[in-house]
């Protein structure tokens, strides 16, 4: 077997959504779609889960007390000095510094997670399976091995895909 | 979802989505037009002149600026503050209205990142020749040292300020990245040049708009502004504060956060506004950057004007309430009156009363005045950063000790080889970047087809 995908390229969002609806209900499986901005209806439904806003606030947790444990060790513990007369425990100094690095070590982390997740990586080389996906068309991908193909190709022509084809 | 009904439409013309794609992407495939090369140059001259400057002062020292004297902040502090103010924009621009919904921010937002990114960078030069030694640099981070150990002084506004630039400098240039991926695997996928494709490609990381890609694409869009809408505040509040911890005449005042986050925001919409109007002029954008959109964008800058007025009235009413003697001199005899009268009153005019002449319809639609009012804001600002700095350290509390200023050459070389990295930086971002988020206009669009 030389192709493994069968591919439903559409032009435009409606089609595709019908044919996607419609898939969803004979429980076709749909391996993935590939879509020019975000279609949130597809987001929602195809079942692939994204928890990096959990992780996210998880990563901020753990970051305002690391930081928070870090001043009070350097400043108050390890090496106090005094800075004319004020109290080493300066705690309201240590909120800033506390939320701006909160904040870096959120960004960094979450980027971090994005990219392995989201399987981005400088110049990876991922098969690109229809190159329209990125500018005007709406790309619906079924593996031949999960999904019943002679159904599939005769619902995408007839809710209006411009051409299924298999790679 | 985005009900822009009220609004009017925000691409007009009917788009079709490879439409879309071919008029944002065309500056990319385009060979680079004359004027562009000429810009480049000039930047490039201006920027040489600035490298210039950095060696004098690296090599020389600061007595090579004219701050030998108890003004020792200078130029390098005004233009700190200001490039800092004009980077507020992107952040204000994409992150506010994002958290907000505002669905109008998808055509500028990205210019205004680009700006951002930019101007910080700029801004970032200064403080840190300022510091003397820049070699001895690494000495502001805390880290276990073989000198004491000597851990940093956390109360210190300059600390929280070094790590608020930083990480605002990170954490706006990383949004901007994000933002691009999409776009750049739009590039990779359309063009015909091997070059490109490899570049793109490069940079689009493997992109292809899956359900995955997207869903998480969304999530970190929203955890990355979430966050930075802090750093907004935060970046210029901490700025404010290291003016309003010391003990200054005219410095030392509660209302300077808000007064300077303010500033910034007011700043940098106007830099949005003047880059906005010679973009869409030049590439044609009037399509996506609307008429309606720059009226959003100027009656922002009437009510930010509003609030600049306010916080200038504010400051002197509270000095002469107070009954302080050095406050009294500070802001009725040394800016109302006094030596620096001309930069007060050219902050004045130019910040809290020539934008009001935009609640005028006719005025906000004719662009060469919006224009005219959006480089006036950004003068203005630079003389309100002029008044804080110069005019408190020039005369505090001792009159021997009193000290003129005025720049030395050293000094205005840099300022304009940070304005040659500025416009360096924006061609660059002109030519080789897609100017607006194609993806988000796209999203835009269709809402608007689907009503139809």
């Amino acid at each position: 077997m030389d192709s493994e995908y069968l591919l439903g390229v559409f032009g435009d969002e409606e089609s595709m959504l019908s044919a996607f609806r419609k898939m969803k209900e004979q429980d076709i499986e749909i391996e993935d779609v590939f879509t020019p901005y975000p279609v949130h209806e597809i987001l929602e439904k195809h079942g692939r889960k994204s928890r990096i806003t959990i992780v996210g606030w998880f990563y901020g947790f753990f970051a305002t007390i690391g930081v928070l444990a870090f001043l009070i060790y350097t400043a108050v513990i390890d090496w106090p000095l005094n800075y004319g007369g004020k109290p080493s425990n300066a705690f309201p100094s240590f909120i800033v510094i506390t939320i701006i690095l909160t904040i870096f070590s959120i960004t960094i982390l979450s980027l971090f997670t994005f990219s392995w997740r989201a399987n981005l990586w400088p110049s990876l080389e991922k098969p690109i399976y229809h190159v329209g996906a990125t500018d005007d068309k709406f790309v619906i991908l079924l593996k031949k091995e999960k999904a019943d193909i002679v159904r599939a190709t005769s619902l995408m022509k007839e809710t209006g895909a411009i051409e299924v084809l298999e790679k | 979802m985005y009900n822009t009904e009220v609004r009017g439409p925000l691409v007009l013309g009917n788009k079709t989505l490879t439409q879309i794609t071919t008029d944002i992407t065309s500056p990319v495939y385009a060979r680079p037009k004359f004027w562009w090369v000429v810009g480049l140059g000039i930047s490039s001259i201006l920027m040489l002149l600035g490298f210039w400057s950095i060696y004098v002062t690296i090599s020389q020292g600061i007595g090579t600026w004219g701050v030998n004297n108890t003004v020792g902040w200078g130029w390098a502090i005004i233009n700190f503050v200001w490039w800092i103010g004009i980077g507020h924009a992107g952040t204000a621009f994409s992150i506010f209205l994002l958290i907000l919904r505002q669905e109008w921010r998808s055509s500028i937002n990205r210019a205004a990142e680009a700006m951002t990114v930019v101007a910080v960078g700029c801004a970032a030069i200064f403080p840190a020749l300022h510091m003397g030694r820049i070699w001895d640099f690494f000495f502001i981070f805390p880290y276990p040292n073989t000198r004491g150990p000597l851990w940093v002084n956390y109360n210190s506004p300059l600390f929280w300020d070094f790590i608020a630039i930083s990480a605002y400098l990170l954490i706006s240039a990383s949004f901007w990245f994000l933002g691009m991926i999409p776009d750049f695997a739009t590039i990779r996928d359309n063009t015909t040049s091997k070059v490109k494709k490899a570049v793109y490609g490069f940079f689009a990381m493997g992109w292809r708009g899956s359900v995955g890609e997207w869903k998480r694409y969304e999530g970190l869009s929203y955890i990355l502004g979430g966050i930075a809408a802090v750093l907004v505040v935060s970046v210029h509040s901490i700025v404010s504060t290291d003016f309003a911890v010391s003990v200054e005449p005219g410095w030392h005042t509660t209302i300077f956060p808000p007064y300077f986050v303010v500033g910034a925001i007011f700043s940098g919409f106007g830099m949005v506004m003047t880059l906005m109007i010679i973009l869409r002029r030049i590439y044609k954008l009037e399509d996506y950057v609307t008429d309606s959109h720059l009226d959003k964008v100027a009656k922002i800058l009437i009510f930010v004007s509003l609030i600049m007025g306010t916080a200038y009235v504010t400051e002197i009413f509270l000095a002469w309430y107070s009954g302080n003697e050095y406050e009294i001199f500070t802001f009725f005899h040394n800016r109302i009156t006094g030596e620096f009268t001309k930069q007060f009153w050219i902050m004045f005019v130019c910040n809290a009363i020539i934008p009001q002449l935009m609640w005028f319809k006719k005025i906000r639609s004719n662009l060469l005045i919006v224009f005219i009012i959006s480089i006036l804001i950004n003068v203005g600002m630079w003389f309100e950063r002029f008044n804080i700095v110069i005019t408190s350290l020039s005369k505090d509390y001792l009159p021997s000790a009193w000290a003129s200023y005025s720049p030395t050459f050293v000094e205005i070389a840099m300022y304009l080889g940070t304005v040659g990295i500025f416009g360096f930086g924006v061609l660059l971002f002109m030519k080789y970047i897609p100017m607006i988020a194609i993806h988000e206009v796209k999203d835009v669009n269709r809402y608007q087809l689907k009503k139809k």
